[in-house]
């Protein structure tokens, strides 16, 4: 009989995909997510504000005026002259990274020309990203599961959480719901839930002023459509079947709508300010990796108010 | 249930052919099982898939093939056969089988005897009793019904009987068995036969309940008579005459004595004719050689078989005065030879006195004899002629001086007058006399009458009143030239002239030859048969008379072929009632010794055949024909078809499910070529080498190459190149002779002669070469090639060793059919020993084995005084058991392949010492032995 081009890869063990989501963080350096909007948080971090606060970096001296705690007077400073100065830290804030990779039936495809199934490569890239965010000084969080951990095993954290819980608890709306204002978020997902939910979602988390970044993941076989003959389609998620006598007079056609679909989610980032990152499964992850850390980090340092 | 030549063995199995209207409906609804995918965008696929139509039937081709794979399946169950054997006879009670084996079945005999064995068959499947019996048995047939499988030896024994069967005999038997046999079968012949009526009234007072009746489609031509006419020798053709005959035309063909063709000629039988005449218009030179004749189309004994009564005639020649001797060109007999010569055998016996000739030319068993001029002979002569001519001898005598002098009045055929008479000389009245007429009834009958022939002197016949009957030719005057007269069977014959031209001119012309070969045409050889029949006078027959038979020398079997004759073939009676009766122990054929034969023949005149119908058989009985081809059954073709088929949907579903798309082109190909070789056998091994032989032997003729037999052992071959390829290397570096490449050599295909030396390692798993490839082998040894046979056993004894090892044993079959000389280990002066490098020993792998070459013939005292042994020419063969090969053997970056034994390095250099001196030995001979001269020689020169 025929072997079938694609078929549903098994879930993957959270801390063999940390494992292997360390192996690509090591190769990118450390993230700092640019941050127009930064919560306004205590929670130290490294991006500077701009503004007189705590933090370690050197921000100015100032005049001692009366009332101000004497501790934070700059002893060596006001040996200079006669006046006495306190020192001023920057204020560095860490800014905080939802990351959520798709836990969908769909998610669990692999075909022939792939290496991994898409949800495998979903949660190494989503942890990757949540260990290269940590050793960043970023807070991570999983919406759902965790909340946003300041921490530098923040991914080692984020995947023990996943392993306890296992994946899909609450559903997706549910777990938008769990991200707070005011943050990033990385999504990763191969978006092939009916288009119009997946954009109200992202409508949603925008208008919660969430940025974000769709990595939408994709199987070659759901790019190139590379089926002949009389072939019986299945939907992993409903279980719906559709059959086709010749595969391939409809492949054209395919190409066509799924083009549409990734563009139309393409053109609703750019409207919302999000950006759009398409990874395929055939190609390494550490190029997933690299685009992100670029889109992430572009700008970064630059302040905002 | 039967259509043409096709039937059905279970004929109701075809119902099921209705059953493929409801298979095609289920084929129809019953789509190809799709491919499952699983598929994440196929919500994707539903928005495209509400347009498009999805094909829920087969297509056509599909169900098309599936319906025909049923349709096979079902045809194949109900079993056809083409040509199927006729509805079997009843399957119970005994049955009787009469098979005609007379001279009409050599035409059909496989086919009747196909039938009788199918008879046999299914009697002994049905486990019926069976009686056969066959035509030519007669009164000896055997009716006692026995056990069918019990018939089957004497069936496949059974052939033909050349001779005409009579069925009285077996009618008699079957009506003693009457009410004994529930079926009946015959296997008649193609013409009703003596008794055939007896025959008929005995089948319908049988009381059988069924006969069979089986009856030739074709009735077979028969020769029925030859008869060799001055023209032409002619033969009547006879075919069985029934109603309604149509046209038919054939060709007879004439055979010499050895069976080769010397004519043919082509005969037609118009409708309603029952016989014709086939003439074979030949020289009579040509006509005199046929010994056969038969016809193409016809496989019966009825041919004709020629004797020396059909034969070129033997003259003997008589001449008269002792003077002719001294005078031979003009001698009378020199004229008469010539004239017969062309068509005769003329014998003239060299001294001796007449009646001594005479007896020894009777001996000789001539047809002809030829007395020139003779008066009068002595009477014992005269009485041997005189019965000889009784007996059938043609006596021809020319009168001359001596006959007119005076004649006995036996040995003429009309009384003479005394002394001749002169015409046209000087002193006589009338003038020469022209030969004017022949007469009717003689011979010379149509020979046209010459203008020019004259006679000046002749001798007369006393007027009596036979004498005009008794002229052949006669003068102007009315005056006899030729008379004849018969005398019991054989025939005097007067030339009133001389057979020289002192009478006439007539043996100058042309007209004197053809007489004379009418003459001779009309002499018959039955004088010759009777001498065959004296000369058998010796076999004694219980109770037939010892001197009137003849003893078979060649019978004419079923098929008309002739053939020794059997040990069955009694003598021929010759004489008496049964003389000359063809029968079946008494075969047409040559009878006889080798010298004087009578050939017997089945028929000699018209016979009257006439055809076998239904009306010679009971009115009840079931006519049948025999069948012409075996049956086929259909039933494996049909199912290895449906088999094909069922392949090819196999092939197309998985197509249709896109299966194929995972083969590569690469893999499409291949499995097409793989597909191609399986069903196309092809020898691409054999082609390939003998497209290649033509350009490697240019390329083994450009380079001296080492060569080395191929063992068909891949070790061993292994070795043997890489042996050669180390050698090769290492007399490259060290002498002056770069050899090419060494090859491996098939011995028994490839060209050896492009090879001063053959390397042979001996392997036990080696066959031995066949004779002819060993005679190739000794071809090339003996024209200057030489082998070096490797036992490769030193360490298990050796060659020459005191223990005798496998490898030896295969050498020694290898070389029991060569010419081997006398072997020696190498002497200690031998040129092998000097060639190149000075060596003591010649060792390979190991150490201690002898180098054999061929023993010198030199004594030992001379060799002993000489440096180097002389003896031209090479050792043709070389025996060692030291494994060289093994020690040259190099891999490809130089590194020895094997270690020596023992592992001393400077053995290995003393290897391809040897290899150089045995290389260099093999090309340059005793061209070293001589180099020990040259000192002589200079000094010769004076330098």
């Amino acid at each position: 009989m025929a072997i079938n081009i694609g078929s549903a890869a098994p879930h993957d063990a959270a801390q063999d995909v940390l494992a292997r989501a360390r192996a690509r963080a090591a190769l990118i350096p450390d993230l700092l997510v640019q941050a127009r909007q930064i919560a306004n948080t205590v929670t130290s971090g490294w991006h500077g504000r701009k503004r007189r606060g705590s933090g370690d970096a050197f921000w100015q001296f100032r005049p001692y005026s009366s009332g101000e705690s004497m501790a934070r007077i700059d002893w060596r400073r006001s040996a200079r002259d006669d006046s006495v100065y306190i020192r001023d830290q920057e204020w560095e804030a860490a800014h905080t990274v939802w990351v959520w990779a798709d836990e969908s039936p769909s998610m669990l495809y692999q075909s022939e020309n792939a290496t991994v199934s898409k949800q495998s490569r979903a949660f190494v890239l989503a942890l990757a990203l949540a260990e290269t965010l940590a050793r960043g000084g970023e807070r991570v969080g999983w919406p759902g599961e965790t909340n946003p951990i300041a921490h530098r095993n923040a991914a080692e954290r984020i995947a023990a959480q996943l392993s306890v819980v296992g994946p899909s608890a609450p559903n997706t709306r549910q777990r938008f719901d769990a991200m707070r204002s005011r943050s990033q978020a990385v999504l990763f997902s191969d978006f092939l839930a009916p288009i119009d939910e997946t954009l109200e979602d992202i409508a949603g988390l925008a208008q919660r002023g969430i940025r974000g970044t769709l990595v939408q993941i994709i199987d070659p076989a759901e790019e190139t459509f590379p089926f002949l003959g009389r072939t019986e389609f299945r939907d992993p998620e409903t279980a719906r079947k559709i059959t086709f006598g010749r595969a391939e007079s409809v492949k054209s056609e395919y190409a066509t709508l799924f083009q549409a679909r990734k563009e139309r989610l393409a053109r609703r980032c750019v409207k919302f300010g999000w950006h759009h990152i398409v990874h395929h499964t055939d190609q390494p992850a550490s190029r997933a990796l690299v685009a992100l850390h670029l889109r992430l980090s572009e700008g970064a340092g630059e302040l905002t108010a | 249930m039967t259509f043409g030549a096709l039937s059905f063995a279970s004929p109701l199995l075809l119902a099921g052919l209705l059953a493929l209207p409801i298979i095609w409906w289920l084929l129809r609804l019953t789509p190809p099982r799709p491919r499952e995918e699983v598929f994440p965008p196929t919500r994707i696929l539903e928005e495209i898939g509400k347009k498009e139509e999805t094909p829920a039937k087969s297509p056509w081709w599909l169900t098309l093939l599936r319906l025909l794979m049923a349709a096979f399946v079902i045809f194949a169950l109900a079993e056809p056969v083409w040509n199927a054997p006729d509805q079997p006879l009843r399957r119970e009670g005994s049955l009787l089988i009469l098979f005609d084996d007379g001279w009409t079945t050599g035409q059909d005999w496989e086919e009747r005897k196909g039938t009788a064995e199918r008879l046999l068959t299914n009697a002994e499947q049905n486990g019926q009793p069976v009686a056969m019996i066959y035509a030519s048995d007669g009164a000896k047939a055997d009716v006692t019904a026995q056990r069918a499988e019990s018939w089957n030896s004497r069936l496949s024994a059974a052939v033909p009987t050349p001779a005409s069967v009579d069925l009285n005999e077996i009618a008699s038997k079957i009506s003693d068995t009457a009410g004994q046999f529930t079926s009946i079968a015959i296997l008649s012949g193609a013409v009703v036969t003596a008794g055939a009526p007896e025959l008929k009234t005995a089948l319908e007072a049988s009381g059988a309940d069924e006969i069979a009746v089986y009856l030739p489609t074709n009735a077979p031509l028969a020769l029925v008579g030859v008869e060799n006419t001055p023209d032409a020798l002619s033969v009547n053709v006879e075919r069985p005459a029934w109603t309604g005959m149509g046209p038919r035309i054939g060709t007879a063909t004439a055979y010499d004595e050895k069976g080769r063709s010397l004519a043919s000629v082509a005969f037609t039988l118009n409708a309603g004719e029952p016989s014709t005449v086939a003439q074979f218009k030949l020289p009579v030179e040509l006509r005199n050689e046929i010994a056969r004749v038969g016809i193409d189309e016809s496989k019966t004994a009825a041919i004709q078989l020629l004797d020396e009564r059909f034969r070129r005639r033997r003259v003997g020649l008589l001449g008269g005065g002792n003077a002719d001797s001294q005078q031979p060109l003009l001698s009378p007999l020199y004229y008469i030879s010539r004239a017969l010569k062309p068509f005769a055998e003329v014998r003239e016996p060299d001294g001796g006195d007449n009646l001594e000739a005479i007896k020894r030319l009777i001996n000789e068993r001539i047809s002809t004899m030829v007395l020139a001029d003779i008066g009068v002979l002595p009477g014992e002569a005269t009485r041997e002629l005189s019965d000889w001519v009784e007996r059938g001898g043609m006596l021809i005598r020319f009168a001359g001086p001596r006959l007119a002098a005076g004649d006995d009045g036996q040995l003429v055929p009309v009384e003479l007058r005394r002394g001749g008479r002169s015409l046209g000389g000087t002193l006589t009245w009338g003038e020469a006399q022209r030969l004017t007429s022949f007469g009717e009834s003689s011979p010379f009958n149509d020979i046209p009458v010459p203008e020019d022939v004259t006679v000046t002197r002749q001798v007369l016949a006393q007027p009596d009143i036979d004498l005009e009957a008794r002229t052949w030719a006669s003068l102007e005057d009315g005056t006899p030239l030729v008379t004849a007269s018969q005398r019991g069977k054989g025939w005097i014959v007067l030339f009133h002239v001389t057979a020289d031209t002192g009478w006439s001119n007539l043996p100058l012309s042309g007209t004197f030859v053809d007489m004379l070969r009418r003459l001779v045409a009309v002499s018959n050889n039955s004088v010759a048969a009777d001498q065959a029949r004296s000369s058998s006078a010796g076999v004694v027959e219980n109770g037939v008379e010892p001197a009137e038979t003849l003893p078979p020398l060649q019978v004419v079997d079923g098929f008309g072929v002739l053939t020794n004759p059997s040990s069955e073939v009694r003598p021929l009676a010759t004489s008496g009632p049964d003389a000359f009766v063809v029968s079946r122990k008494t075969p047409p054929g040559l009878y006889g010794s080798q010298e004087a034969f009578v050939a017997s023949n089945l028929f000699n005149e018209i016979q009257g055949l006439e055809r076998a119908g239904a009306e010679d058989f009971p009115a009840a009985s079931r006519m049948l024909s025999y069948m012409e081809k075996a049956p086929t059954l259909i039933k494996p073709w049909l199912l290895a078809l449906a088999l094909i088929l069922l392949a090819l949907d196999c092939i197309a579903v998985l197509w249709m499910a896109g299966a194929l798309r995972f083969l590569t082109p690469a893999a499409k190909l291949a499995s097409l070529i793989l597909a191609a070789w399986l069903i196309i056998p092809t020898h691409p091994s054999i082609a390939q080498t003998s497209g290649a032989t033509g350009t490697s032997d240019f390329k083994y003729s450009l380079r001296t190459r080492l060569a080395y037999v191929k063992t068909g052992d891949t070790r061993v071959d292994t070795i043997s190149r890489k042996g050669l390829q180390g050698l090769t290397r290492f007399i490259a570096e060290r002498t002056s002779l770069e050899p090419g490449d060494p090859v491996g050599v098939d011995i028994a295909t490839d060209e050896l002669a492009f090879f001063p030396l053959l390397y042979w390692p001996i392997s036990i798993d080696q066959p031995v070469p066949s004779e002819a490839v060993m005679a190739r082998i000794d071809a090339f040894m003996k024209k200057g090639g030489s082998v070096l046979f490797d036992t490769r056993d030193q360490l298990s004894g050796g060659f020459g060793g005191t223990r005798t090892s496998g490898e030896v044993l295969k050498l020694r079959a290898i070389l029991s059919t060569l010419d081997v000389p006398p072997l020696e280990p190498v002497p200690e002066n031998h040129v092998l020993t000097r060639a190149f490098y000075l060596l003591g020993i010649f060792p390979g792998r190991y150490l201690d084995g002898k180098l054999w070459v061929e023993a010198s013939q030199l004594d030992e005292e001379s060799a002993s005084q000489r440096p180097a042994r002389p003896g031209d020419g090479v050792s043709s063969i070389m025996i060692t058991s030291n494994d060289m090969a093994a020690a040259w053997a190099v891999e490809a970056d130089g590194s020895p392949s094997l270690p020596v034994v023992p592992p001393n390095p400077r053995q290995r250099v003393y290897a391809y010492r040897t290899g150089v001196n045995i290389i260099m030995y093999t090309l340059t001979g005793n061209y070293k032995s001589d180099q020990v001269h040259v000192p002589a020689l200079l000094e010769r020169l004076g330098q």
